[in-house]
């Protein structure tokens, strides 16, 4: 089973449609995979059509009340089941530094008995680094960063990596940054890539280009590629999860 | 991650398209477009998929042809799937994806053959809930076997699948109370694969090269050794079409195992089968067990050649591949001398010969002639087995440190005989103390045959390199890497032949003879040695 998190420390940068759009190319490519929506405004649940509700809600789920194989749902797609999200992930931080015993290492415990079911585990991650992060990272065998061609977007990746550099225990961790909404008609998309490619070689070489047909995805509330697979976006998400594939 | 499926059979005046109207008018659902594929399931000649409970079946459709694998025991419930472009095969040739990961560990070096081809038209029906989420799917699906000529396939029976989807688990109840409620429905007792399996006359698991007779004690010898002979001859029918065609090593291997057996059999269960029948037919599956012998000993070092390579130090793994090309480049001729073998008139005269002398009437003639043909069997069987292990033991203890590697094979032939004979009889007694000795005896065989191998391979080897050299197939590179091979191997032996003296040991111990004594000594023999104490 291999975990990896989709992640990125600011909002709004491709995360919650990447982690869908991956997920749905690799249980199409046979894999028996999961989604694991960790953010509170459940997005990905919402992408999937499944109520982001859990009974007793994240505590229930770190007491051990309620075993993730009770609380998975098949979404429409073969091999592909989704973890809903719940608003209680929006204090998980509280709930997880209650947790005597490793505060930082309970969703790799929760995940443990899933070894055998799954090929592959994605997280949607909330924007921001919280104690549920540092979890994140325990968990994961690699962290697929979405990087928006900005200024800004040199900045996150180096902050994350000097935050990465300071913790214990992430040290498999493999760091994926890939763009994402990229516009190749603006001069600063271009120049930014060019540039961070060049500090940056881990940077994956398939690039998200923006495409208004992603943004309808919460119109037709199912991954990108079950209704425009020919999509250029789609295309270059399909690159990516070969890319992603091959690295973990 | 599976959901649970059920499968019932629709009555067969029911035409899909007025059932699908009925389900739509009944739930809120959508209907894909209908579609058609050929689905055809495959398995190894010895149903490795069947006996692991996976079905692996291609679904051709739109185009596309793709592999998936299936949880038999699950109903069916897809575990993974791949796309591929070719005919399935050998795991070697299949492209890296999720069901060669686990087909790899299921087939091992055997190759899928086809079982099974159905066409299959189908509609999905999704019951969907508030959201649009599809809660249960309902499948109607009419497949028809397609056999090889025109004209003959056969429509089996329509199904009505209903496939639950994980986390909603109360709309499947619901779903599934009322269709049952709606249609005449009658559960289907047979997943698809074993319906159609049976429609064609093909037993899953009908095939096995282990040994396991069901003999009575009291039955005459002579027809129980018919009955363990017939066994393998089947065995060897069995084989000899996917020998000729080599669709994978195995089959060669289980011919020449069940031949050595034949020819143990008739060596060692004497005095059933008349003396002249006996000596023609242990010469004429000798000669078998010889022209079958060269693909093998190719075969084994082609299945080998990675373990030996590896057995390498790293800088001279490359070298050794010079010896690939030249085994590979000398396979064709023979095989193809293999397979005019067994096309030939010598071999098909043998086993229509022998078939013939062991499926007729017993003639109390000829039986007069053998003195135990009448006896029970059991009591053959404990005399043949105590000797065997008496001549074991009695080898096995003469060998020293000392001792000539010939001593060594020759215990090897009579453990391989004694081994034989327990599995030839194992129902004669009870079946977890027959079980252990054979285990234990196996300990003691794996042991001996590392010894004995290990010489073979380097002298083979050996000569190997003296041919390549001739041919000038061989550059020094090479030459001096099978030289290291050879070491490695005779060191290997030599750790095999100072390993013996405890092995043997351990099946001489004081609890197997007691065991030994146990099974094999008949109760008149113990009645006597009571009197005599
Ligand atoms: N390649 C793209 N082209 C155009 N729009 C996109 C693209 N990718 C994402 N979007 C849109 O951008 C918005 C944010 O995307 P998304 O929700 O995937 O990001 P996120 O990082 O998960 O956000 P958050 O941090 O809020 O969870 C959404 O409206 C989405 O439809
Ligand atoms: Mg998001």
């Amino acid at each position: 089973m291999k975990i990896i998190g989709v992640y990125s420390i600011k909002g709004g940068v491709g995360k919650t449609s990447s982690t869908v759009n991956l997920a749905y190319l690799a249980a199409a490519g046979g894999h028996r995979t999961l989604v694991w929506d960790l953010d509170p405004q459940g997005a990905a649940s919402y992408y999937f059509r499944v109520k982001p509700k859990i009974k007793g809600g994240g505590r229930a789920l770190l007491r051990g009340k309620r075993p993730l194989d009770d609380v998975i749902k098949g979404t429409d797609f073969e091999l592909l089941d989704l973890l809903p999200s719940d608003f209680s992930y929006r204090n998980m931080d509280i709930l997880l530094e209650g947790e005597k015993k490793k505060p930082t290492g309970q969703l790799r415990r929760l995940l443990r008995p899933l070894v055998g079911e799954y090929d592959y585990v994605l997280f949607d991650c909330p924007p921001s680094i919280s104690l549920m992060s540092e979890n994140i990272f325990r968990a994961a065998d690699a962290l697929l960063v979405p990087l928006i061609p900005s200024t800004l977007s040199a900045r996150t990746l180096t902050q994350l990596l000097g935050f990465l550099a300071k913790q214990d225990g992430v040290g498999a961790l493999k760091v994926l940054p890939f763009f994402s909404m990229v516009d190749a008609e603006r001069s600063l998309h271009t120049d930014t890539i060019a540039r961070l490619c060049a500090e940056h070689p881990e940077i994956l070489a398939a690039r998200i280009p923006l495409a208004a047909e992603v943004e309808r995805m919460g119109l037709h509330r199912m991954p990108l590629p079950a209704y425009a697979p020919s999509n250029a976006a789609s295309a270059a998400y399909r690159a990516l999860w070969g890319e992603v594939e091959r690295a973990v | 991650m599976n959901p649970v499926a059920t499968d019932y059979l629709l009555p067969p005046e029911q035409d899909m398209d007025s059932i699908a109207a009925a389900i739509r008018a009944a739930f809120r659902c959508e209907q894909e477009p209908p579609a058609s594929s050929e689905r055809r399931f495959f398995d190894s000649f010895e149903w490795s998929l069947y006996q692991a409970g996976a079905a692996l079946e291609e679904v051709s459709a739109a185009g596309r042809r793709e592999l998936v694998w299936e949880d038999l025991a699950d109903s069916g419930a897809v575990l993974a799937r791949q796309s591929i472009s070719t005919e399935p095969g050998l795991v070697a040739e299949l492209p890296l994806g999720p069901v060669r990961e686990r087909l790899a560990p299921v087939l091992g070096v055997r190759r899928l053959l086809a079982l099974l081809t159905l066409t299959s038209t189908s509609r999905t029906l999704r019951v969907l809930n508030a959201d649009d989420k599809t809660v249960v799917r309902i499948v109607l699906e009419q497949a028809r076997i397609v056999d090889d000529g025109p004209g003959h396939d056969r429509l089996l029976p329509a199904r009505l699948r209903l496939v639950g989807v994980r986390g909603y688990q109360e709309e499947h109840a619901e779903v599934s109370a009322e269709l049952r409620a709606l249609l005449p429905l009658a559960p289907a007792h047979a997943p698809l694969l074993l319906e159609g399996l049976a429609a064609i006359g093909r037993r899953p698991g009908g095939y096995s090269s282990k040994l396991d007779y069901r003999l009575d004690p009291g039955e005459r010898a002579e027809a129980a050794t018919r009955t363990i002979l017939l066994g393998l001859l089947d065995t060897i029918e069995a084989n000899v079409d996917g020998t000729r065609r080599n669709l994978d090593p195995e089959f060669l291997h289980d011919l020449r195992v069940a031949t050595r057996r034949t020819r143990s059999a008739l060596g060692q269960i004497k005095g059933v089968l008349p003396a002249a029948i006996v000596a023609d037919f242990k010469a004429r599956f000798a000669w078998l067990q010889q022209v079958t012998g060269p693909v093998r000993d190719l075969d084994v070092y082609l299945l080998d050649f990675p373990t030996l390579k590896a057995d390498l130090p790293a800088a001279l793994r490359e070298d050794l591949e010079p010896l690939k090309d030249w085994l590979a480049g000398h396979y064709d001729a023979a095989q193809r001398a293999l397979a005019d073998a067994l096309a030939g008139e010598s071999f098909a005269r043998l086993l229509r010969e022998w078939r013939a002398f062991l499926e007729a009437p017993s003639r109390p003639g000829a039986d007069r002639a053998a003195k135990q043909a009448t006896a029970p069997i059991k009591r053959v069987a404990d005399k043949r087995i105590r000797r065997m292990h008496r001549r074991v033991l009695d080898e096995g203890r003469a060998i020293t440190d000392a001792s000539p590697s010939e001593e060594l094979h020759e215990l090897r032939k009579s453990c391989k005989k004694l081994r034989y004979l327990m599995e030839f009889f194992q129902s004669l007694y009870p079946a977890a103390d027959i079980k252990e000795l054979i285990k234990q005896m196996k300990l003691l065989l794996d042991n001996l045959g590392g010894f004995q191998d290990l010489a073979v391979q380097a002298a083979h080897l050996r000569e190997t390199a003296a041919m390549m050299q001739a041919a000038g197939a061989a550059p020094l590179g090479t030459l001096l890497a099978m030289g290291a091979l050879i070491g490695h191997m005779l060191e290997q032996q030599q750790r095999a032949r100072r390993e013996f003296a405890r092995i043997f040991a351990d099946f001489d111990s004081d609890a197997n003879a007691a065991l030994f004594a146990q099974l094999f000594t008949p109760p008149s023999a113990l009645a006597d040695a009571e009197v005599s104490a």
